[in-house]
């Protein structure tokens, strides 16, 4: 059935599901489309903000030092594009950057907060949680099942890296030593650190284990006291003081599951950085769709904006095709957050980089059109270094509201907004942004549509 | 004879390489294969694996000849390895038809003893509906069926078997020169082990080159010359089988080319370009790709509908006959015995060859060597049947019996023959190495810890090579950091090989992804990237990364 | 070899390699399955791996990105591919929207082509049901007794008898799915009852025969392609503007038929129907209209063939008609829209399966204290019924159609 709205937002990860809800929070009635889960539901479930330079080696201390730098060195970057209201003097550009990022941040951690998934962490410094393969990675927001505690400032700590039987994703063994010589070449303090493998059975067997399936099972009593058990085991053996596991503390119950271990074994126990899919993406992906709902924001899941009427320079309404059915929705505003490749925002072939939906126009990381690029000559001859690939720097450029611009530089759809991946100028891979940069566009371009909403109403 | 000394020297562990270890040692020869990188790494691992009837070389009966007698010994030692694939060539003229009567004819001279049919004719309406992708403005086309075998196996198992009959096999030992002695015979060779870094010697009378487009600089170590033509040749392959049966015929520049289902992908090849560039450093070309697809779309016009996971290229050793086209050049081979042409006693080399001819080439040469150490004992190697072809395998009976899924089992049977058997023995102990490494082939734990084991290989690629791990449509996104666990675990490795080990198999498959980099594979890598670059972090890693030689240059 | 001879040939040889063309259907979902990424989102939501771990079923990811890349070894999937109950939940989470469920069909028509020996026996029951009566349950023998059964279940639950309208020409047509016809026939009667009650132009069908589906689900496309050209003709010679149906299932397989036939009409459940053609404000009127409503708590389960393969605004069309009925409470459960495991033709050949997979709903419909639970779907009304009487629960059961029929005001 066709209907009517104030805001309808194209795209359900972390920068469609915040603008939907900062929007609602605004009063504005808001329907948010998803044809499917994305690169949010099976990230690591941390929230970066900004860690690197692009192409540099040295991380960042803080996102604010992060920012500081990003405004002077790149003016289009995502997070720049806040710093360029109406209001602000060039002066203010980065405090204003800087200001609006912390809002943002703290409005996400605050809504967490109620939730099963609250975050960690603070705007005023970088944290470095350990990942699966035992490297670190700068970050600044991590679920609290992953806070390590005191591991760093506690001198004589005892670090358990605490493998499963059958479950392929960690060897502990491998992250042990990856950490330790990692220690070492950073001139770090050295560390006790120990590794240990034990067993458990969601399904009676130790094979074929998935982190979705560990974790639904810690979730039941049984199967967390029975991980408690065999850590037990191992964490009195070593003396141990923390203890890494993967991350499959539990899909609901993580947080008490983390009290209720450190009860039981007198060790600290977090979870590591863990790849794809992972269980705190899901957390996240789960927690954010609560938020949005809890404020009055409608979900229709399974729809992919198919196509959409434009008239007079703005967007009239969008049709959402459902598996069998379509309903053709009309709203005032428009937030497009349908994501990079991955989402399916953009797509790309040897005749170029278009965007899926609108066809809007797409440049490369430094602006150029990528209307006709071929994305092999946008990449590197090697495959991992902190250049990145270009190619993973393209997607819509924006004006200062968010807006897509045209090739004049003039917004292509007085209405229309984009927030999220599908924007260009930033590399989240190499920068460790991508959540980070997600939240903000989103944020901002949902105060914008609420201003503009509300212009349009009178 | 002492430890480093041998009868024969094997430069070179390509499908030449190998089958010629292998017919020396079973003929009770004191056998040292050197490989400078690792098993069937060069030219044989580029190739499609067509095992070729000779069709193509119909100009030279005696090579039809030999090639259909090969396929036929091929299939008696080696049948588990080997597919048959229908091919359909379709003709839009009636030129074309005309034009086809000598090949059919030759290729219908051989055809029964493969147990083939002969060329069959089939009206435009029949190959349609044999393969729905082709473009119906069809005159009319052929129908034949060739075979295919999995190159890296087929070598690896050439290699083990030779080993079995008291061979050494040493891989990452790259030959840096060959004594000669005063009268310019051969002595010896010195080597350089890549992973121990120290220099060795062995001691030898004979020495067989067969290290493809490198033998001209192996004759050289020992003075000898060995002139080559070099030709670079591209594939780009496709996921999943897309097409039903193989499509050969004519590209934009009247050669030909191939679409054919391959496993569980899809190849498109080939191009042929003549080079001098260093053989290590090639890539496919942008031109190669574009070259490939644009000729297939006219007959298969939804060719890019595709996804392309990546590309992949390789130099051909050719006999060095000139002033013609590729196409034009014998393939036949040349075994070259440099006592006769540069006085150098000792040295025999090759020109030339295909997959197909590589046991006849050993055979050829082995007997040149037999005839010169006056040693009597005839070849077998067209008899005896390689490693884990012994017997049929019943996967519904095996599935049962070791909780492990038929279709895991149905694709190691493909690479493994009557040795699945005692890969899942090992999951006795450890049930829980029946975990699913590899998601996309799928390869278990078991199988990874059993290539570990018993087949030598030092990195993730080379287990690539003997398990087709990363060769799925995610390229390794998956099971890299996976595999790099249990070849930590297996060989000790510090956490730092561990890494490297990451990041030289990522660099490896990039290497054929980028390329070809469209569509499908730019969320594939974007996912790779994120795993990778943003959770690992392992951009920012300083670990030893050793610059790729096709990673050097801007 | 003359061409014709040539051309048996070469089928043999590609019948002996397991080769199978791709229709034009299934090349579309061969590309769809093309776009996975491996990424095991999938994996995370599954409703069977839920249940019996992956290490039972290798799930969806495992069908997307290995199990169905080489047809000749396509018959090796047997142990695997039939334990998917078809729900569609990684298609609706898949960055992409793989058709891993289109997949499976695909699959599964190649083992029934190649290897019939492999497909479950359970299912070539089913079959021999399908081809012999044109219907998925096997007919009532006595004619006399079917109506003593309707008659007794209306009188249980207080629905009028509304006799079968004469028509041969109509502006609706009622289709009531296999289940409703022979075993749930309280559905079939309840439809009516609506339809009549809003004066709809409506005719049955002369003969019931199956929409297909169980075919589709075991790989039989012969059959299914007979049926559906058998149904084709009826639909077509009533010349009417719209199908209408009480099954989740029959509505998006018809939704799929149609469109991939050309019938030109719609074809939607009746919970559409009611939202779009009547409309909620005459809905919430009419209900209004009844006195003696009681208070009732329930609970909804979503089928998936209708929230996943047709679209998840149809269930909030049945949460708006609940809501719009005086005396009514929904509690919505976690796990609502979960699958019940009554799909894929799984029940009839792994029931520990399909009953493993249900565990999850039943748990989440005990947490909402609901007296009872509604849902549009014979299949999944008799899946979770039979699995909450084992559980001793006293929560009670209803077809969501069955429901809104005993609402409606009486005379």
């Amino acid at each position: 059935m066709d209907f009517h709205t104030d805001l309808l937002v194209i795209g359900g990860g972390m920068a469609g599901l915040v603008a939907g809800t900062v929007a609602t929070e605004k009063g504005l009635e808001t329907v948010l489309l998803r044809k499917g889960q994305s690169a949010t539901a099976y990230s690591s479930g941390a929230v970066d903000v900004i860690g690197y330079l692009p192409e540099a080696s040295a991380p960042f201390i803080s996102p604010e030092e992060g920012l500081t730098a990003i405004a002077g060195l790149y003016p289009l970057h995502p997070y720049s594009i806040v710093g360029y209201g109406e209001d602000v003097s060039p002066e203010q550009v980065v405090d204003t950057i800087i200001s609006r990022t912390k809002t943002a941040i703290d409005w996400l951690k605050e809504h967490l907060s109620k939730t099963r998934t609250p975050l960690v962490g603070d705007f005023s410094s970088n944290i470095y949680p350990i990942t699966i393969l035992g490297t670190t990675k700068p970050t600044c927001l991590i679920q609290q099942t992953m806070y390590p505690a005191d591991l760093e400032e506690n001198e004589e700590s005892t670090l358990l890296f605490a493998g499963i039987r059958g479950f392929p994703e960690f060897n502990s063994a491998a992250a042990a030593k990856t950490y330790l010589e990692d220690r070492v070449a950073l001139s770090l303090p050295p560390r006790k650190v120990a590794h240990c493998e034990i067993r458990t059975t969601p399904f009676g067997e130790t094979l074929n284990l998935s982190q979705i399936e560990i974790a639904r099972h810690l979730d039941h009593n049984e199967g967390l006291e029975d991980f408690a058990a065999q850590l037990k085991d191992h964490t009195d053996r070593v003396g141990a003081t923390h203890v890494a596991i993967p991350p499959i503390l539990g899909l609901r119950n993580a947080v008490a599951n983390q009290t209720k271990l450190k009860d039981l074994l007198s060790a600290h126990v977090f979870e590591l950085l863990g790849f794809p899919p992972s269980v705190p993406g899901l957390r996240l992906q789960l927690a954010l769709e609560g938020i949005f709902q809890e404020s009055g924001g409608k979900m229709m899941v399974g729809h992919e904006a198919k196509s959409f009427k434009l008239k007079n320079g703005v967007v009239e309404s969008v049709l959402a095709q459902a598996p069998k059915r379509a309903a053709t929705i009309s709203a005032k505003a428009f937030i497009l957050a349908s994501g990079k490749f991955i989402g399916g925002g953009l797509t790309g072939d040897e005749n170029g980089i278009r965007e899926t939906i609108f066809g809007l126009m797409t440049v490369t990381g430094s602006y150029h059109s990528a209307e006709d690029i071929l994305p092999s000559k946008s990449t590197n001859r090697l495959a991992i270094t902190p250049e990145g690939q270009p190619v993973y720097a393209t997607g819509l450029t924006v004006d200062p509201n968010f807006r897509p611009i045209q090739e004049e530089g003039v917004e292509w759809a007085g209405n229309l907004f984009a927030a999220g991946s599908v924007l260009a100028g930033y590399n989240y891979s190499v920068e460790k942004s991508g959540l980070g940069v997600a939240l903000t566009s989103g944020y901002s371009a949902a105060l914008n549509v609420s201003d503009y909403v509300k212009e349009v109403s009178k | 004879m002492g430890e480093s000394e041998f009868d024969v020297v094997v430069i070179g562990g390509g499908s030449t390489g190998t089958a010629v270890a292998r017919d020396c040692a079973m003929r009770g020869l004191r056998t040292l294969l050197l490989e400078r990188d690792d098993i069937a790494s060069a030219t044989v691992g580029t190739c499609a694996g067509m095992i070729s009837s000779g069709l193509k070389y119909r100009r030279e009966p005696d090579i039809v000849r030999m090639c259909s007698r090969e396929v036929v010994n091929l299939n008696r030692i080696s049948r588990h390895i080997i597919m048959k694939v229908p091919i359909l060539t379709p003709f839009f003229s009636l030129e074309e038809v005309g034009s086809s009567t000598d090949y059919v004819t030759s290729y219908a001279n051989h055809a029964e003893e493969r147990d083939v049919p002969e060329m069959l004719f089939l009206t435009p309406d029949a190959a349609v509906e044999l393969e729905p992708k082709l473009n119906p403005d069809i005159l009319a086309s052929v129908y034949y069926e060739e075979f295919f075998i999995d190159p890296f196996r087929l070598c690896m198992l050439q290699a083990m078997d030779a080993m079995n009959h008291g061979a050494i096999v040493k891989t990452y030992c790259e030959v840096i020169d060959i004594e000669t002695d005063d009268a310019g015979s051969v002595e010896g060779v010195v080597y350089y082990n890549r992973v121990t870094g120290a220099i060795e010697k062995a001691r030898t009378k004979t020495i067989v080159n067969s290290a493809g487009p490198w033998a001209h600089k192996v004759a050289e170590f020992a003075g000898a010359k060995l002139e080559l033509r070099l030709n670079k040749g591209a594939h780009v392959i496709l996921d999943r089988r897309v097409v039903n049966v193989g499509l050969v015929l004519k590209a934009l520049d009247n050669r030909w080319i191939y679409l054919v289902p391959h496993e569980n992908t899809t190849l498109l090849g080939t191009t042929a370009l003549d080079t001098w560039e260093d053989p290590d450093s090639l890539v496919a070309s942008f031109d190669e790709i574009e070259y490939l697809l644009q000729s297939f779309e006219k007959h298969v016009p939804t060719i890019r509908e595709a996804r392309i996971i990546r590309t992949m290229a390789g130099v051909r050793p050719l006999v060095p006959q000139w002033n013609m086209p590729e196409e034009d050049v014998t393939r036949g081979y040349e075994v070259i015995d440099h006592e006769t042409t540069d006085n150098v006693k000792g040295l025999v080399s090759f020109t030339g060859g295909k997959l197909v001819m590589c046991r006849i080439m050993a055979e050829d040469a082995t007997d040149l060597i037999m005839k010169k150490l006056r040693r009597t004992t005839k070849c077998k190697t067209h008899e005896k049947p390689l490693p884990g072809n012994e017997d049929d395998v019943d996967i519904v009976a095996l599935s049962k019996e070791y909780g492990v899924h038929m279709h895991a089992l149905e694709r190691m049977r493909a690479r493994r023959g009557t040795e699945i058997v005692k890969i899942l023995e090992l999951t006795r102990d450890h049930p829980e190495w029946k975990t699913t490494i590899c998601t996309c082939e799928p390869i278990i734990e078991a199988e990874i810890r059993y290539a570990i084991r018993e087949e030598f290989p030092q990195t993730l690629n080379d287990l690539r090579r003997r398990l087709r791990l990363g060769t799925g449509p995610c390229q390794g996104t998956f099971c890299t950091y996976k595999a790099a666990g249990i070849l930590a675990d297996e060989l000790d490795l510090s956490g730092d090989d561990f890494l490297v080990d990451i990041l030289d198999f990522r660099a490896e498959r990039w290497k054929g992804i980028r390329p070809s980099m469209r569509g499908e594979q730019l969320a594939q890598e974007e996912l790779a990237q994120g795993m990778y670059a943003c959770v690992g972090n392992l951009d920012q890693s300083d670990v030893d990364y050793d610059i790729k030689p096709w990673e050097e240059g801007t | 070899m003359n061409e014709d001879e040539a051309f048996e040939y070469a089928k043999t040889t590609l019948k002996e390699e397991r080769i199978t063309q791709y229709s034009p259907t299934e090349q579309e979902v061969v590309k769809s399955v093309e776009s996975c990424i491996n990424c095991g989102l999938c994996i995370q939501h599954c409703p069977v791996i839920a249940a019996v771990g992956v290490n039972r079923f290798s799930g969806p990811r495992s069908i997307a990105v290995q199990l169905s890349r080489s047809p000749p070894e396509f018959w090796s999937t047997a142990d695997v591919v039939y334990l998917c109950t078809g729900c569609g939940t990684c298609k609706e989470v898949c960055p992409k929207n793989v058709n891993i469920p289109e997949v499976v069909n695909m699959i599964r028509s190649r083992i029934f082509d190649q290897r019939p020996d492999l497909v479950p026996k359970g299912l070539h029951i089913v079959r021999e049901v399908l081809t012999k009566y044109n219907l998925a349950f096997e007919p009532w023998e006595d004619l006399e007794e079917k109506i003593e059964s309707r008659d007794m279940r209306l009188e249980r639950l207080g629905l009028p008898y509304i006799e079968d309208p004469k028509l041969s020409k109509a502006d609706v047509i009622f289709y009531p799915g296999c289940q409703a016809e022979e075993r749930s026939q309280e559905v079939r009667e309840a439809a009516k009852v609506i339809l009549d009650y809003f004066d709809v132009n409506f005719a049955v069908l002369d003969e019931m025969s199956c929409c297909g589906l169980p075919s589709v689900l075991m790989g039989d496309q012969d059959t299914a392609s007979s049926l559906s050209k058998k149904l084709e003709k009826q639909v077509k010679s009533i010349e009417a503007k719209i199908v209408v149906t009480t099954c989740a299932g029959c509505t998006s397989n018809l939704s799929e038929i149609a469109e991939r036939d050309g019938w030109g009409i719609p074809t939607v459940h009746v919970l559409e129907f009611l939202a779009e053609q009547i409309g909620f404000d005459r809905l919430k009127k009419t209900f209004s209209e009844r006195a003696d409503y009681s208070d009732v708590h329930v609970s909804v389960h979503d089928p998936c063939h209708l929230i996943k393969h047709t679209s998840r605004q149809v269930m909030e069309y049945a949460l708006a008609i609940l809501r719009s009925i005086p005396g009514v409470r929904v509690t919505e459960s976690k796990a609502h829209d979960s699958c019940c495991g009554g799909g894929g033709l799984v029940a009839y050949h792994a029931s520990d399966v399909a009953n493993a997979v249900v565990k999850e709903n039943l748990e989440a419909i005990n947490e909402t204290d609901a007296e009872r639970i509604v849902t549009p779907c014979p299949l999944c009304t008799a899946q979770i019924e039979s699995n909450l009487f084992k559980t001793g629960s006293s929560v009670e059961v209803d077809d969501l159609t069955v429901f809104i029929a005993q609402r409606l005001p009486r005379g």
